[in-house]
């Protein structure tokens, strides 16, 4: 037989490798193991876990405030209204709902018998009813009914160690006394009343008629919880009805209603904020790591050039051979991401278990694919965005390596196709990262910060490198040694400052944007802040209550102003509830909010657009309105809002902007009325005192005391005491932050292992050849310390200087808050850099030094 | 003859293995006079290199004394060590092991350095003139060839003018010719300074070069002869 050749068809194009040969070879490339990959898949888990965490987190409290939201709010809605108590008509409007529980809170000052101690405290009186859902549970299993009846009281127990109470002891609220009757152990519905500033008292409904508290114009809170009957609908969409067919039977009430599903848009909006401002803080913890990858990813490729070679030589084309690794860096990252999720889904519980008292609710474990397919996408993009570029990079490997050794076999730039692909993947993960974030341009100046941080440390190594190599060579040798190995050309120098470097500034930012934002709460504010504000003066007895604490303490001033409680319901007569919003503003529409009336521009506010109405105006209501808020409601001059006061609907033009100096806690507010439009609603009058200097605690104890003896109704707040618990929530949120932020330095510490572990074979190369020529290890120890220090302290003094940097950005332009420089930040910063530096660094040269040197010395 | 500079007596070097002990020297006992070229040969797996290590203190011998230039290295710390290498041997490898991070004249000056003497780059530069290497001082190891590196591992094995020079097939990673010009180079140093040698090889050609020829089969010598005719010393068991 004979076979018949057609030599020109093994000239012509070969048909490539489909697909499936290239995923085949990827695969059968792995048989080396994962240990090249472990810090690219630590990296990865880390970055993925955070974003996991923060998302399952949220996840579960937002099932859980669901979940628990019928006991939260103690039935399946609620409608609630500051000043006025429901009518008949509209009581009777709920009860068609279902079962109907009366509450009121409101904030006020329980007073000792004798008078010689009081305490501002949180009243709840309540009905029979209460609660219709949960269990209000008191110490030592008394029942909660009975010890409410008559003038009993049940307290919280902060309540008895302030006032020096006990069991059976009587106190003081307003004008009628009060038995403490029992210990509260539980308050089903603690958080749908609010942040709440001092120790909650129970009382029954009668009881709070006695205490003579409540009277037209009080800061009262009335809420109304409604039980559904069991066979009545109660989905999500049937709620949300019965809610606002009771708004529109009831279109100028002025009820805010809240149901189970959302018991409180509050917390719920605040979490959801938290959310994505910890995402944002573990994406920049994934991007950190993202140096780590690309390092990882280089070092894969050095070691299989001659495989890659080899391949080459076989006839493999330059995007086969970027396939086949491809596949091995999809199959890594998959790990990690696996890795990462598994991780995030259990920090709820684990927080929850260690953290349950600072939870609004419980927090299970929650798996939502959303947080996860966030998480899992976030992993995924930042992974090819750092793993193209070293990896397109193979195919300038060229078949001749295989003949000679180069030091640069793989070098130049990846293909176009893989730089656009990477610049593409870029665009999305900032477009991903900015439309998930809310305000955007948190998202936007993190992404800024981020390419800065990394331009500016991929740069500065280099620059290091070569500036070294200038340097005249020092007479010490260790010194010389450490400045060379600086200097190197493919030495440790740049992934050293780039690693450290990013995971320093991020630290350094964290650090200082806690310190502005604690100094600004703690030192600051003080010096300017008044002492006290004292709520529901009755506007009659307010010149009778300025002379007596004028006399009491010499030197005081107090400044007042008329204060209503009321709820924007409309903006240029458009409802509020379909208006959209930033998300930093939305508070403003969110509940009450204290408005006030005055004929002169109030202290602490400066015009900015219109003018102040004049005395005795008697024109159509006006109102002046905060610029800053109008602006992003987009409120202008002569445009119209309307309020709900008492039940009434009150609709005013604005007539000027005000810049509002808020920090100086000052009597402001967002809206100041012409007076002609409230001074007929019946309301106190809130006022602001300022002791004189040098007043000591027991005048002022004593001067308040005197005060509530005289003027039982009288609430004086004490500033101080209220920042404190403001700053005590502020700490809580700050840890989460710390710990988000301290994730990104271990982030950045993988990285500085990876890289020292990269070189680590060199090291000890280099070292055993250092001792063959007669280096001690002292020398090679103090090389070694040498080159780290200075490297250490390079890289932590530009993360300073850009650290402070990011950090004034973000005070100044989203905070909104004075910059202060902290140098307790910029030591902790420091100390880190060096235990960091010396921890890693000292494994690898411990290791180095006790590598034995007859492996390293054979010919390979 | 010169007094012995190398003096190995029942030298031992047993490894441990996941499969057991592995017997790599087995009572070896040898005398190198000063200024003495003499070549290890042996097929491979034979302990030449092992050998080498042994004398140079980078391998401690099980069993058995190994006196270098009058000093038990027996009795040393790791840091005596490697200060008795830095005044007394100069060490060339297969590999060269140049320290990748320097150019060719920071890695020749470097033992000087670190031992604290003085002109340590002039004598380097000097040095890297007289192995033909003048016009490379500024480059790194990777910038270089294989005989070009090799000639700077010569240089800097040289520097500091040590009386002994290991060398652990110098050539093996060399083409013939360029192998040839380092063993001239390195044959014609050595003689200059009237140093010792001991060169492991399996260059025959290279072996003959040598006064001496130490044989080695199974961790043991198994002949020792000279190639001029001089005295033939058999030591081995």
């Amino acid at each position: 037989m004979t076979v018949v050749l057609e030599p020109h068809t093994r000239l012509m194009p070969s048909r490539r490798a489909g697909l499936k040969t290239i995923l085949k070879l990827g695969i059968r490339e792995l048989r080396g193991g994962l240990k090249g990959f472990r810090i690219f898949i630590a990296c990865l888990a880390l970055g993925v876990m955070v974003i996991a965490a923060v998302g399952a987190l949220a996840d579960a409290l937002r099932a859980g405030l669901a979940s628990q939201g019928e006991t939260i709010l103690g039935g399946d809605m609620t409608f609630a209204r500051m000043h006025v108590r429901a009518t008949p008509e509209e009581r009777a409007l709920f009860s068609n709902l279902g079962r109907v529980s009366e509450t009121s809170t409101m904030r006020t000052m329980a007073r000792r018998l004798d008078a010689s101690d009081q305490a501002l405290a949180e009243l709840k009186a309540v009905d029979d009813a209460y609660p219709l859902s949960g269990e209000t549970t008191v110490e030592d299993g008394k029942s909660f009914r009975e010890a409410i009846e008559g003038n009993g009281a049940v307290v919280d127990p902060m309540l008895l160690e302030r006032l020096g109470l006990k069991i059976g002891d009587r106190f003081r609220i307003g004008q009628t006394e009060i038995e403490v009757r029992g210990v509260l152990k539980a308050e089903p519905d603690a958080v749908a009343d609010r942040l709440t500033y001092g120790p909650r008292i129970f009382v029954s409904l009668a009881t709070l008629d006695k205490t003579a508290l409540v009277k037209p114009g009080t800061l009262i809170r009335w809420r109304y919880a409604v039980k559904l009957p069991p066979d009545a609908p109660s989905d999500r969409e049937s709620l949300a009805n019965l809610r606002k067919s009771v708004e529109q039977k009831l279109p100028t009430a002025g009820f805010t209603s809240v149901d189970r599903y959302d018991p409180s848009p509050q917390i719920t909006r605040t979490l959801e904020r938290l959310r994505q401002f910890l995402i944002l803080i573990g994406l920049a913890s994934l991007l950190v790591g993202g140096v780590g990858i690309a390092s990882a990813v280089a070092t894969f490729i050095d070691k299989r050039v001659k495989v890659v070679a080899t391949l080459r030589s076989l006839g493999a084309s330059g995007m086969q051979i970027v396939g086949i690794f491809l596949v091995q860096i999809i199959l890594m990252s998959a790990i990690g991401i696996a890795i990462g999720l598994a991780l995030g889904v259990v920090v709820p519980p684990l927080v929850e278990n260690f953290y349950g008292d600072l939870l609004p609710v419980h927090a299970g474990i929650q798996v939502s694919p959303g947080s996860l397919g966030i998480a899992a996408l976030y992993g995924l993009l930042v992974a090819l965005i750092f793993a193209l570029w070293p990896l397109g990079r193979v195919e300038n490997v060229r078949a001749a390596v295989l003949f000679r050794d180069s030091i640069n076999a793989v070098s130049g730039r990846p293909r176009t196709s893989i730089i656009v692909a990477t610049a593409a993947l870029t665009a999305l993960l900032f477009a991903v990262a900015v439309a998930t974030s809310e305000p955007h341009n948190i998202a936007v100046y993190i992404a800024i910060s981020l390419v800065v941080m990394l331009a500016v440390f991929g740069w500065l190594g280099g620059a290091i490198a070569r500036l070294v190599k200038r340097v005249p060579r020092p007479s010490t040798p260790e010194l010389a040694l450490a400045l060379r190995n600086i200097a190197a050309p493919d030495g440790l120098t740049r992934s050293v400052i780039l690693s450290l470097g990013t995971g320093l500034s991020l630290l350094v930012a964290v650090a200082l944007a806690n310190a502005a934002l604690v100094a600004d709460l703690n030192e600051r504010l003080p010096e300017q802040a008044p002492d006290y504000f004292l709520l529901d003066i009755a506007p009659d007895e307010f010149d009778a209550v300025k002379a007596k604490i004028v006399r009491d303490v010499p030197g005081t001033t107090l400044i007042d102003a008329p204060m209503l409680r009321g709820r924007l319901v409309s903006l240029k007569g458009t409802p509020v509830e379909g208006a959209k919003v930033p998300a930093d503003v939305q508070w403003v529409l969110n509940g009450d909010r204290g408005l006030s009336y005055a004929d002169a521009i109030p202290d602490g506010s400066t015009l900015t657009a219109g003018s102040w109405w004049p005395k005795d105006y008697q024109g159509p209501p006006l109102v002046s309105f905060e610029g800053e808020i109008a602006k992003k409601l987009g409120l202008g001059l002569g445009d119209s809002v309307t309020v709900n006061v008492l039940g009434r609907n009150v609709e005013a033009k604005i007539a000027n902007l005000r810049e509002v100096n808020w920090e100086n806690l000052a009597i402001n507010f967002i809206m100041v009325f012409s007076p002609n439009t409230l001074s007929a609603a019946p309301h106190n009058v809130l006022a602001t005192l300022r002791l004189p200097p040098g007043t000591t605690r027991s005048v002022e104890t004593a001067m308040v005391r005197d005060l509530g003896r005289t003027y039982p109704s009288i609430t004086a707040i004490r500033v101080r005491d209220a920042i404190d618990q403001f700053n005590k929530i502020v700490a809580k949120v700050m840890v989460a932050v710390q710990v988000a932020g301290s994730v990104t330095l271990a982030a950045g510490a993988l990285v500085l292992a990876g890289a020292l572990a990269t070189g680590q074979r060199r090291r000890i190369l280099e070292a055993v050849i250092l001792k063959t020529i007669g280096a001690r290890r002292r020398q090679i120890l103090k090389a070694h310390a040498f080159e780290y220090a200075l490297l250490a302290v390079i890289a932590a003094v530009v993360a300073i200087a850009l650290g402070s940097l990011i950090a004034w950005v973000a005070v100044t332009q989203v905070m909104e808050i004075d910059f202060v420089f902290s140098v307790n930040a910029v030591l902790e910063t420091l100390t880190i850099a060096a235990l960091m530096i010396m921890a890693f660094g000292g494994i690898g040269t411990w290791a180095v030094l006790r590598a034995p040197a007859v492996p390293y010395l054979r010919s390979e | 003859m010169n007094e012995p500079i190398i003096q190995l007596d029942n030298v031992h070097l047993t490894l441990t293995s996941k499969a057991g002990p592995v017997h790599i020297l087995r009572g070896v006992s040898l005398d190198v006079p000063a200024g003495q070229p003499a070549a290890i040969v042996g097929p491979s797996g034979s302990g030449k290199t092992s050998l080498l290590m042994v004398m140079a203190g980078l391998e401690r011998a099980s069993r058995g004394t190994v006196t270098i230039a009058g000093r038990e290295l027996t009795r040393l710390s790791e840091d005596d060590l490697a200060v008795l290498r830095g005044a007394e041997m100069g060490i060339i490898f297969q590999s060269f092991h140049l320290v990748p991070t320097m150019t060719a004249l920071e890695n020749v000056a470097l033992p000087m350095e670190l031992a604290g003497e003085a002109d340590a780059y002039k004598n380097a530069r000097e040095l890297l003139k007289e192995v033909g290497l003048a016009a490379r001082t500024e480059h790194y190891p990777a910038e270089l060839s294989g005989g070009e590196q090799q000639r700077v591992a010569i240089a800097r094995a040289l520097v500091r003018e040590p009386r002994i020079i290991f060398a652990d097939e110098p050539t093996g990673n060399l083409d013939g010719r360029t192998g040839r010009q380092i063993i001239d180079l390195l044959f014609g140093l050595r003689q200059r300074r009237n140093a010792t040698l001991v060169i492991v090889t399996h260059d025959d050609h290279l072996a003959g070069m040598a006064d001496r020829i130490i044989r080695m089969s199974d961790g043991s010598v198994a002949s020792d002869e000279s190639t001029r005719a001089s005295a033939v010393r058999a030591v081995s068991p």
